[in-house]
């Protein structure tokens, strides 16, 4: 269990990464829209393509590069309804039941949407704003790039179920530790 | 369901048929539901077909890609609004001195159909829609320029309006003409618009009713015309040559039945549509009634769109020369007009 | 495979695996593919499942998301929220129900500001839970109260999903907003009755619980969430002395608050900014007004941030699941199914729109706002023209019965919200949150039936 937490210290460093881009987005953004309101206000004019660049580079990047770490933080919604009522047996066989579902249509995910990044790649997928051509397929690959680490947190859920005697559908457990960087 | 496979002669055909815009859309209601209507009549219901609007399966712009990757049998294809992948499809939003509904649908029936050579030996269909079974419908109405209130009476006018642009060409016309463009999804648009956040949009009368803006523009320019935006019933070519020949011939037929049905459409929604407006006040202002400096103005801006849009395609290794050519050429063919300058374009 | 039989098997499936505790949005992607699978076999899926993240995100309409949770984020670090909640409580003179009627009229304002229930109650599940529970608030109750009050953005215009269905129904957007103004207000108040209804209750429940600990201790088990020094912050709180305040800083506050809210609504009616733009003014507002408390540091931006990407990370990807799931729905034909259900009562249009409601009702139960919006309106609309219904009204009535479907289980985006934020579980919100969807959908939506003119009155009047 060493070997795999020191492992999961390394895969927590590229989520944190992730936090911080996603963080830096969401501040862009703000300086961003605000900004075009300034100058369309004072000087009736307009940042050309902001609308496009807001909607196509930004959200995406506010979304997806952290998402993973969304994902482990304990923050995702679930219906607590019988969980807890359950016997440490039970409990486990029901989350290795739900890691094998989630692993099953994350990897399909990851297929799909890597598919559709590298048709994307290949047809060269570009958006106009301004009379200028934006490409837009290099923000596809964070698509299979985030379900991929979501894949990988899931493996480490698994393998942490199999060697500890405690159920449990974070890896380390209070998720506060997580909180630290 | 096995798309490669050739249907038998009387197998029922299910055909998924998707739109990402809403059942009233005027392209959707009244020339894709009657040519499927029809096909089902003419096949005596061998062909039937499900249909999905208003983006519940496929949205706005992906329908081409639905149709191409199978995961719906024919799409309203909207070509323009994926100028990444069919660059020559904004050729139809050019703008012109004169054309209407009648004049512009025929003429992008044309270009479609047209067997002039761009490039290596290929026509237009077959540079930008090799993959699909192109069936044309009409395009919109012409667009035009309305605002809340904004009047242009002197060229200076025009210069620092803030108008929204609804295509790359309007983005490019907008540049050429010192106009601020403002991109906002439609449907945002109405409520910014009343409370000022900007001018006014290039758009067609006709489409006004989607979005109540008859009850909110105040001024509108008539008699010019900033391009026509086009659509067509899409399929893959893979589906269209799995289906038996009576099947194919009854969809050629239906498309010929509704197309011109379909482009009085927009004509009727546009005369309802200014009644609407001339109720709460609104003016209509034919161009040739403007200042002489503010037609110029206008018709300078023409110009450099053909010119800057022909250089564009050229620049992608496109014959975007040769495309403008023959889209006026057509289009002069059909009764539309273009700016002198732009006759000159060899 | 039969689409019934389908349908049915993922219905099965879908509570199965809602119950058994997985995340909603893997429940939500689990059976919208497999559903897809067993519909159309494996060749549907890459048409449809990769691009739909993608898409999903990419939209400038759902800025509103994290820069609406980045500026309730930036107040609620500035301890401004705090201070006006300590100001009320005073002026309350410890009467603690003033404090939710507080709350949900503080969702009604931020409604009014914001277009999208969920991160309205994400952000006030933050902002507001806390202090209801130093006031004697059980952990449900609190909660419930953020995700209603949080959920009154659905209705209270913009709405998001009123631009949705002006969009699918060709409704001007403007006069859809007008027109749901009244109804908006109306939930308003019928969730402040509700929960002094329920506050009372509750305190009642605790005087008893107090004199008979058997029972306080059963209470305490049924719901392990419920926090067991309830009963005596209950008790304690009147004479609990908080930090005392400066009048200075109450001043500077209030002034703040005001003018927070000056710039926002005054910007959206005066034309400044779209209501989508204001989410990211407010935000710069936000973080003007916390440099002027001088609350900023790295610690304000690491945790500010972390919060915002938490829950639109959150959200959007309960979006993109949502999305799929519909996919899924609207293959199988199943609103169509429903709705073929209904035609031998097509005569009596009141029955009709009873029978759409509890549909919708249902549909809002399960799936995501807008995907239902996408996917019924176009079956909807042929009927409701048929019976000659305001289309205008019905939209309205639309969105009140969304809005209300934002409380109810399984899907209740705003009962997410604010569990993730509060981290109290869901599913005891969801026990309160019911009481709050069931009262006001009866009240709201059969005023709505009876007196038409509550949506239709204003917009008429107006233009
Ligand atoms: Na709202
Ligand atoms: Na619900």
């Amino acid at each position: 269990m060493e070997g795999v937490l020191k492992a999961y210290k390394v895969f927590q460093y590229l989520k944190v990464i992730g936090v911080w881009v996603s963080g830096i987005s969401v501040l862009v953004m703000m300086f961003f829209i605000s900004y075009d309101v300034f100058v369309r206000n004072v000087f009736s004019g307009s940042i050309r393509g902001g609308f496009e660049i807001v909607q196509n580079y930004l959200m995406p990047l506010v979304v997806f590069p952290s998402l993973a770490y969304v994902y482990s933080s304990g923050v995702l919604p679930k219906m607590d309804l019988i969980m807890d009522k359950l016997g440490a047996r039970m409990k486990k066989g029901l989350i290795f039941m739900m890691l094998l579902i989630e692993l099953f249509i994350l990897a399909l995910i990851v297929q799909f949407s890597w598919e559709f990044a590298m048709n994307g790649l290949e047809r060269k997928t570009a958006f106009p704003a301004a009379g200028t051509m934006y490409p837009l397929y290099p923000l596809f690959f964070m698509i299979p790039i985030a379900f991929a680490m979501i894949f990988i947190e899931n493996i480490f859920i698994l393998i942490r179920n199999l060697k500890e005697e405690k159920a449990s559908l974070l890896v380390i457990d209070k998720s506060g530790e997580l909180e630290g960087f | 369901e096995d798309t490669d496979k050739a249907y038998g002669e009387s197998e029922t055909i299910k055909l998924r048929a998707a739109t990402g815009l809403s059942t009233q859309h005027a392209w959707w209601a009244n020339s894709m539901v009657p040519w499927m209507e029809r096909v089902e009549e003419l096949t005596d219901g061998q062909v039937v077909f499900e249909s999905f609007t208003g983006g519940e399966l496929v949205s706005v712009p992906d329908e081409a890609d639905a149709v191409l990757d199978g995961t719906v049998d024919v799409a309203l294809v909207l070509p323009i609004y994926e100028p990444d992948q069919y660059p020559m499809a904004e050729v139809t939003m050019l703008p012109l001195s004169h054309s209407d509904t009648f004049i512009a649908s025929n003429a992008w029936k044309k270009l479609l159909e047209s067997d002039v050579e761009l490039a290596d030996g290929k026509t237009y269909s077959e540079m930008q829609f090799s993959g699909f079974k192109v069936f044309p419908v009409s395009t919109t109405q012409e667009y035009s320029i309305s605002t809340t209130g904004k009047e242009f009476i002197t060229a200076n006018d025009i210069k620092g309006t803030s108008l929204r642009t609804p295509s790359r060409i309007h983005e490019v016309y907008a540049g050429e003409a010192g106009i601020n463009s403002v991109t906002m999804p439609a449907v945002e648009m109405y409520d910014a618009l009343s409370r000022g956040t900007f001018d006014g949009s290039f758009y067609s009368i006709a489409d006004w009713s989607g979005y109540g803006f008859q009850d909110l523009f105040k001024y509108t320019i008539t008699g010019v015309n900033f391009g026509h935006f086009n659509a067509f019933i899409g399929m893959s070519k893979e589906k269209w040559e799995s289906l038996p020949e009576h099947v194919q011939q009854a969809m050629t037929q239906a498309n010929e039945e509704i197309f011109t049905p379909g482009a009085q459409e927009w004509v009727d929604r546009s005369e309802k549509a200014i009644t609407a407006n001339k109720e709460i006040g609104g003016q209509f202002v034919d161009f040739s009634t403007l200042n002489a400096d503010v037609q110029e103005h206008f018709h300078k801006g023409m110009e450099g769109t053909w010119k800057n849009y022909a250089e564009l395609l050229e620049s992608n290794g496109l014959p975007g020369d040769k495309l403008v050519v023959l889209w006026r050429d057509i289009l002069i063919e059909e009764g539309g007009e273009v700016p002198e300058s732009i006759m000159n374009l060899e | 495979m039969d689409s019934l039989l389908v349908i049915a098997i993922i219905i099965v499936m879908l509570i199965m695996l809602l119950v058994s505790g997985l995340y909603i949005h893997s429940v939500l992607l689990a059976s919208g593919i497999i559903g897809l699978i067993l519909l159309e076999g494996f060749g549907i899926l890459p048409g449809l499942i990769g691009k739909e993240p993608f898409n999903r995100v990419a939209s400038y309409t759902l800025t509103t998301i994290p820069l609406f949770v980045l500026m309730a984020q930036f107040i609620l670090q500035s301890g401004l929220v705090q201070d006006i909640f300590y100001m009320v409580h005073k002026v309350s003179k410890g009467k603690n129900s003033l404090l939710g009627v507080l709350t949900l009229f503080i969702g009604g304002m931020l409604g009014a500001v914001s277009g999208s229930g969920t991160a309205t109650s994400a952000s006030l599940g933050q902002v507001a839970i806390p202090e209801l529970r130093r006031h004697g608030y059980s952990a449900p109750l609190a909660g419930a109260i953020a995700a209603a009050g949080g959920s009154l953005s659905g209705i209270i215009p913009p709405s998001i999903i009123l631009i949705l269905y002006g969009v699918a129904t060709e409704t001007p957007v403007g006069k859809l907003f007008i027109g749901a103004f009244i109804p908006g207000i109306l939930t308003m108040v019928v969730f402040i009755f509700v929960m002094l209804v329920l506050f009372q209750m509750e305190r009642k429940k605790r005087s008893i619980a107090a004199v008979n600990p058997v029972s306080m201790q059963m209470e305490s088990s049924i719901n392990p969430y419920q926090d067991k020094n309830d009963i005596e912050t209950a008790a304690t709180v009147s004479e609990h002395k908080q930090e005392t305040i400066s009048a200075l800083r109450l001043v500077t506050v209030s002034i703040i608050g005001v003018l927070i809210m000056a710039v926002i609504f005054g910007g959206i009616y005066s034309g400044l900014f779209t209501p989508t733009e204001a989410g990211a003014v407010g935000s710069l507002v936000g973080l003007i007004a916390a440099l002027i408390l001088g609350k900023v540091n790295v610690q304000f931006f690491k945790s500010s941030l972390t919060e915002t990407v938490k829950l639109t990370g959150m959200v959007m990807i309960i979006m993109i699941g949502a999305q799929i799931f519909g996919k899924f729905v609207s293959l199988s034909l199943l609103p169509r199914k429903l709705i073929v259900m209904l035609e031998p009562i097509m005569d009596s249009p009141a029955l009709v729109l009873i029978a759409i409601s509890v549909v919708l009702f249902i549909m809002f139960m399960f799936v995501e706002g807008a995907a239902v919006i996408l996917m019924s309106i176009p079956v909807l609309l042929p009927i409701i023209t048929e019976l000659q219904v305001d289309i205008l009204w019905f939209g309205v009535f639309v969105a009140v019965i969304c809005t209300i479907g934002l409380l109810t289980p399984p899907v209740g985006l705003s009962v997410y919200a604010v569990a993730g934020v509060s981290g109290i579980g869901s599913g005891p919100i969801f026990k309160v949150g019911m009481i709050f969807a069931i009262v006001a959908m009866i009240i709201v939506c059969g005023l709505m039936i009876v007196f038409p003119q509550l949506a239709t009155w204003l917009p008429n009047s107006m233009s």
